[in-house]
């Protein structure tokens, strides 16, 4: 079952001589449990795209549908509602509200969604647990490296039930090893029903994916499954 | 995983999130709060001060004149009487049948002796059912028999009374029982005595209470302190509400900027939270709660910092405003409805930019790059059709009352307010019209003024702001200008004060009436005989004598002017240019024209026409009659149409000093006699009290008295207040508006920064932004000024027409023009320059 | 001969125990007319270390020099002026002062130094024309396209005779062909003897460069010199750890 579809989206910004087109008639779908890579360099429209899939934009033409329910169709509460419940979105700059903890930012749209604060700061907190954050869980922002920063935007996106997970450069603040246990993270999340799409310039973790697409310039120019039979791949690193 | 904790949560979850989603959305508000506090300090002062003057302002406007129940105590009504006779008694008793308790207070006046003042020798009971508030006790007690009597401190002082003395009056050896006052009216000087020892009572004032009855059905000497003060629809009420207004537009002026700003600031932080599922109705809720806390919080200061003013002003208020003032006697409703409309105004004011940022797309909020400032081309028309319908609506309620102008306050608040907006929309168009001007100009100024332009919304409400600060202090200038410009009915002070003007005391004949601070009372005939005119100038002489100073004799002719000029009568003594006089003001005989008839100091006196010099009338000083208007000055009626006048500067300006002196020239010519009845004493220092009351003793024992300066405002007094207002209200937004408009060029300053421009360039910025917005603030305020007088004055002949704004307080115009927006620059030229490295970060963050 | 020098530099925010370090320890040298990328993710205090080399900020310790001189000896004035003539700054966006023209902007660190306004429109108009941006030189930043508004940066950024040019992710908001023109613009200024550094996260761009540097988490944790395929330099992005 498609739990996300992008149906022939474009997107442009401006008009006249200032002008910039972003995207140019993407097609996109992902079933629930898979998880989808995309590529390209700088300028190509990835974050658009994603911005996109994520309600935080709208398409120019073009329609976005999850699990089912078109975008178009939604108002505005009800798409803020899908971003609490039913969409997690990691962003390359990882977006914490400087004036609440990491805990606090996690149980965020928990609270948002009407859980009380109690319970939403429980499972704010076991989120930073499996990400070994519990104990910066009282810090703000401004106190956490970037690597931390990274890790804390994760746990929010994953907290709650979320059934489509968004992510730019999930892992580009963190080492290798944390890098893997996002990606281990967000592949469990697939293997429960999660339909993820990433954003990656790291070109092993996007081996990891079900699909990998190549953007450029607005542009899908190319889409690849992983061989995931490359023994090399599919260890994973000491 | 980490879903494992929470069960599956069935849909019952509400729309919005309700209560848990309300209160995290406060939490980050309040911490956003705590972290930017030092940001929102601004307004919140501001808001502060706004209301602060509000309340104390109407407090002075309701507490300066007298009370509302001044001379009827506690009762509702009041009959007077010149006398007590049968047929006062019958229309008392008549009052008694029909309403009641009815009290009596009966007065006689009387003179004391080496002064120009009066007191009155009254009966009032003490205890009396409505005199009460009329009647209080400083000291000993109120008078229990015939034989005793209280006395207010004035008539202690003057007669050398204290506790305990024996004084004889009113025919009757008594004994000086207590200290007294009149609360309403500390000018009023008056011996206590108990009801029924007035033998000769020159005024009877019943008060009684009747609740539903016109008065009409009472008798024509019937009042009520309703029908008293409606006459008048300047009352205090309506002074304090347009204070308020006004006040509350210069907060929601203001405030609109800086929550403007605030809310920009934040863009980047609430694309986060809409990104992270807050709804619209979140995101309105964070600006509004955070617009409610400013307005509280800054109501709240206000009101204690207008209380601490307040009684910190009070005594000096009592003192000049002569009667008691309550300490908690503010005007609360006024106090009440200034902190509201101050958290009405906040919320309002932050209620419109959080609608603006709800419309932006959360991506864009996400690069924190606010949308770019709408670049209409807002003409000058709207604006400049609401200050033509300013104009006609000020020029109907001056003209009402058949040119006479003294009502149509609804007309005149409604121009006011016309004014005010359009002086608001004119000031974008003035924005851009100074960018366009400062084409040639160095880089920092051409960026400032272009930021200004750019800025429209922000600089303009913060332009807005002062020309409407401006525009008050510049209206009461010119009121006073045009008031106290005019030469012939001269305002200011009697005197300097190191002058003293005494006056032959000659006995009024009985039963002229005068006013007194009671109403109008009758003066009793005197048994004295009167001194003659070389005894009288012995005695002056003795009394500048014993101050040190020097005697001029004022001889005053039997002769006087006449005319009218901007609508008001000649209103003066004149004197005589005795060579005596002359020498006595250093005025040398070489400087007086030989064709002069009169020398005045009055400024602009030679310009007047319709000034005639009555020669004939034997012209005695005091209050024209109306008729004398009317006549045509001819020769056949004794009358010189033109005479020539000469301004000297050197002669003194107070008005009971002699400004304006006959030529000796014009006397031979019109065969003009004298005599003198006046001195002045001129000393080099000015006078003590103690000097003063000194020279009262002295001419007690003559019939001479004294006069000291009195504390009328001079015209410059009046306009340097207003000039003081002016200016601190301008650089008040000023210092708030410059740093709002400033901080939304944050990048630019990085960008500065990094292309190296040293802290001077900051500084310039700053200063030109500041200096021009303090010059347009300026000249729209001095504009709509003279807008809203031309208006006022162009139909209101009563107060001289549009020519009496001929007299232009220049000094105190360049103040406000030049010198305001100059000490702006200056402030922002020394308090600009942040260091590059906390920019830089800062935006990068 | 090393234009810039940054000498174990390090800097942090905050004390006790909210310290935040941005940068620990570099070390970089970039010698004139070589072009020289500093890649790294988000937080890796990439910025941090342009705006230290670019004197907008002082290091918590370490040194910084600059043609042979060490910044920490300047005065705030020395420093500007070492703005205004020696470095050209650009920043990702916000670049040019919306209230002034684009040749306004390109002339306006010869203005801030004192030129006169004919004699600094005359070399921004040169500068321009050099370009090919001539037809856009009386246009307010908001008529220009993103592309055009980073080139006249970068134009701002060499005028006169700059000798140190630091971009931070010049070609960030820029699709491929403007991010590539922008890259060769920088490239050209380099081949003029100019020393650069330009900050970005995208391998693509970065493998214009001599040079290119890994920071994670403020730490050096790489130098290399790209290889000519962007593939490669791919692999070798997403090699992690400190080098043994």
């Amino acid at each position: 079952m498609s739990l996300l579809e992008l149906h022939q989206i474009s997107k442009s910004y401006g008009e006249g001589p200032t002008a910039v087109r972003a995207l140019a008639e993407i097609d996109l779908s992902v079933d629930e449990g898979h998880l989808v890579a995309i590529m390209g360099p700088s300028g190509s429209g990835k974050s658009t795209l994603l911005t996109i899939a994520g309600s935080l934009e709208e398409p120019t033409s073009g329609e976005v549908a999850i699990d089912g329910a078109s975008l178009r169709a939604m108002s505005r509460n009800d798409k803020a509602r899908l971003r609490r419940r039913t969409i997690g979105y990691v962003f390359q700059d990882f977006n914490l509200l400087p004036g609440l903890t990491a805990a606090e930012n996690v149980a965020l749209p928990l609270e948002l969604d009407g859980v009380s604060a109690r319970k939403a700061h429980q499972a704010g907190l076991a989120a930073l647990e499996q990400l070994g954050l519990a104990d910066r869980a009282g810090r703000y922002p401004d106190q956490l490296s970037g690597g931390e920063r990274q890790r804390v935007a994760i746990a929010r996106s994953v907290v709650g039930e979320r059934k489509v997970l968004l992510a730019d450069e999930p892992s580009g603040a963190l080492d290798s090893t944390n890098g893997e246990a996002v990606m281990r993270m967000i592949l469990d999340a697939c293997k429960r029903g999660v339909a993820a799409v990433v954003v990656t310039h790291d070109a092993h973790l996007a081996s990891w994916a079900d699909r990998v697409i190549f953007l450029r310039d607005g542009r899908a120019v190319d889409h690849v499954a992983p061989d995931l039979s490359d023994s090399s791949l599919a260890t994973p690193r000491a | 995983m980490t879903t494992a904790v929470l069960a599956p949560l069935a849909d019952a979850r509400p729309a919005d999130g309700g209560a848990p989603a309300r209160r995290a959305v406060v939490r980050w508000a309040w911490r956003l709060f705590r972290r930017e506090w030092r940001q929102q300090f601004l307004i919140l002062a501001l808001i502060a001060v706004a209301v602060a003057a509000t309340i104390v302002g109407s407090a002075v406007a309701t507490n300066d004149p007298q009370p509302a129940n001044f001379g009827f105590g506690t009762a509702r009504d009041a009959v007077s009487f010149t006398t007590h006779d049968a047929h006062t008694a019958s229309v008392i008793a008549s009052l008694e049948h029909r309403f009641g308790r009815v009290e009596l207070i009966e007065y006689e006046t009387q003179s004391i002796p080496g002064s120009i003042n009066t007191y009155q020798l009254r009966s009032q009971d003490p205890h009396g059912p409505f005199g009460g508030p009329m009647l209080s006790l400083v000291s000993g007690h109120f008078p229990s028999g015939a034989d005793q009597v209280a006395v207010t401190s004035g008539v202690a002082s003057a007669f050398h009374l204290r506790v305990g003395a024996t004084w004889r009056v009113g025919g009757v050896e008594r004994q000086v029982a207590g200290i007294v006052e009149n609360p309403q009216s500390l000018l009023d000087e008056f011996a206590l005595v108990t009801p029924g020892q007035v033998k000769n009572p020159t005024g009877v004032t019943a008060l009684f209470d009747a609740p539903r009855v016109a008065l009409s059905s009472i008798g024509n000497h019937a009042q009520t302190p309703a029908s008293v003060a409606q006459s008048n629809p300047f009352n205090p009420e309506t002074i304090s509400l347009a204070a308020l207004v006004l006040g509350m537009l210069l907060i929601a002026l203001v405030s609109v900027g800086g929550f403007t700003v605030l809310a920009q600031r934040r863009l980047r932080s609430i694309g986060m939270l809409e990104s992270t599922g807050a709804t619209d109705r979140h995101v309105r809720l964070v600006i509004s709660a955070n617009g409610t806390v400013v307005g509280v919080v800054g109501a709240i200061l206000g009101f204690v910092l207008g209380l601490v003013v307040w009684l910190a002003y009070r005594p000096s208020l009592e003192q000049s405003s002569h009667h008691v003032i309550g300490v908690l006697s503010l005007s609360w409703a006024v106090v009440v409805a200034a902190m509201v409309l101050a958290v009405v105004a906040a919320f309002i004011a932050a209620s419109r930019p959080a609608r603006a940022i709800t419309k932006v797309p959360i991506v864009q909020a996400l690069s924190g790059r606010p949308a770019a400032p709408r670049q209409i081309h807002r003409s000058a028309l709207p604006g400049i059709v609401l200050l033509v319908l300013a104009f006609l609506l000020l020029g109907v309620s001056g003209g009402t009352n058949h040119g006479n102008g003294s009502g149509g306050a609804p007309e005149l608040l409604f121009g006011l307010v016309l004014l005010v907006p359009g002086l608001i929309l004119l000031a974008p168009f003035f924005l851009s019209l100074t960018a366009r001007l400062g084409r040639g100009a160095p880089i920092a100024t051409r960026l400032a003024l272009r930021d200004l332009a750019r800025y429209r919304a922000r600089s303009g409400s913060a332009l807005a702001a002062i020309s409407v600060g401006v525009l008050v202090a510049v209206i009461v200038m010119l009121a006073a200008a045009s008031r106290y410009g005019n030469v012939l009915d001269y305002a200011g002070p009697n005197l300097s004060s190191n002058q003293l003007a005494v006056h032959a005391n000659t006995p009024p004949p009985a039963g002229t009436i005068e006013r007194g601070p009671n109403g109008n009372q009758v003066v009793q005939q005197s048994t004295t005989t009167p001194e003659t005119p070389t005894e009288l100038a012995t005695n002056a002489a003795s009394i500048a004598r014993a101050l040190g100073a020097q005697l001029i004799a004022l001889e005053t002719p039997n002769a006087g002017l006449t005319g009218t000029h901007l609508g008001r009568q000649w209103n003066g003594a004149i004197y005589v240019a005795t060579p005596q006089l002359l020498r006595a003001f250093g005025i040398k005989p070489s400087e007086i024209d030989p064709n002069a008839d009169i020398l005045s100091s009055r400024p602009g006196l030679s310009g007047v026409s319709g000034l005639g010099f009555d020669y004939a009338s034997g012209g005695k000083y005091g209050p024209p009659q109306s008729n004398q208007s009317n006549q045509r000055c001819t020769a056949a009626a004794g009358c010189l149409a033109h005479p020539v006048i000469q301004e000297v500067g050197a002669l003194p300006l107070g008005t009971s000093a002699p400004n304006t002196v006959i030529t000796e020239h014009a006397m031979r010519e019109f065969h003009i006699t004298a005599s003198t009845t006046n001195w002045l004493v001129q000393g080099s220092q000015p006078f003590t009290a103690a000097q003063i009351s000194g020279a009262e003793l002295a001419a007690s024992t003559s019939q001479l008295s004294v006069e000291a300066k009195n504390d009328a405002p001079s015209s410059t007094a009046v306009t340097t207040w207003a000039t003081i207002f002016g200016i601190v209200i301008a650089l008040g937004v000023l210092g708030m508006s410059v740093g709002l408009v400033r901080s939304e060029t944050a990048s630019d300053l990085r960008t500065l920064a990094a292309t190296g421009a040293s802290s001077n360039t900051r500084r310039t910025l700053t200063a030109v932004t500041a200096g021009a917005l303090g010059f347009l603030g300026a000249l729209l305020g001095v504009v709509g000024g003279y807008i809203a007088m031309i208006g006022w004055l162009r139909s209101n002949s009563l107060n001289g027409g549009i020519a009496a704004l001929g007299n232009i307080p220049i000094a105190d115009l360049l103040l406000i023009l030049i010198g305001m927006p100059a000490f702006a620059a200056v402030v922002g030229w020394l308090f600009a320059g942040r260091e590059p490295a906390a920019m830089a970060h800062q935006a990068i963050e | 001969m090393s234009f810039l020098e940054l000498r174990r530099v390090s800097k942090s925010y905050g004390a006790g125990a909210a310290e935040v370090h941005a940068i620990q320890d570099v070390e970089l040298s970039v010698e004139c007319g070589a072009l020289v990328a500093v890649m790294g993710p988000s937080g890796s205090g990439k910025s941090t270390l342009l705006t230290i080399a670019g004197s907008l900020e002082e290091p918590t310790s370490g040194e910084v020099v600059i043609d042979g001189e060490s910044l920490q000896t300047m005065t705030r004035n020395d420093k500007s002026r070492l703005r205004r003539r020696t470095i050209g700054y650009v920043f990702q966006d916000f670049n040019l002062l919306a209230g002034l023209t684009a040749v306004e902007n390109v002339a306006l660190p010869l203005e801030l130094d004192g030129h006169s306004a004919k004699k600094a429109h005359a070399a921004g108009m040169g500068a321009l024309e050099e370009l090919g941006l001539a037809d856009r030189a009386t246009h307010y930043p908001d008529q220009l396209s993103g592309g055009e508004r980073q080139r006249i940066s970068i134009a701002r950024a060499v005028v006169g005779e700059r000798r140190l040019l630091l971009a931070d992710e010049p070609s960030g908001a820029l699709d491929s062909t403007n991010g590539e023109a922008v890259m060769r613009m920088i490239l050209g200024a380099c081949k003029q003897g100019v020393a650069a550094v330009v900050v970005t996260h995208d391998a693509q761009l970065a493998s214009w460069a001599d040079r290119v540097v890994f920071l994670r988490d403020g730490r050096v944790v790489d130098q290399t010199v790209p290889p000519p395929s962007p593939e490669a330099l791919l692999e070798e992005s997403s090699r992690s750890g400190p080098r043994q």
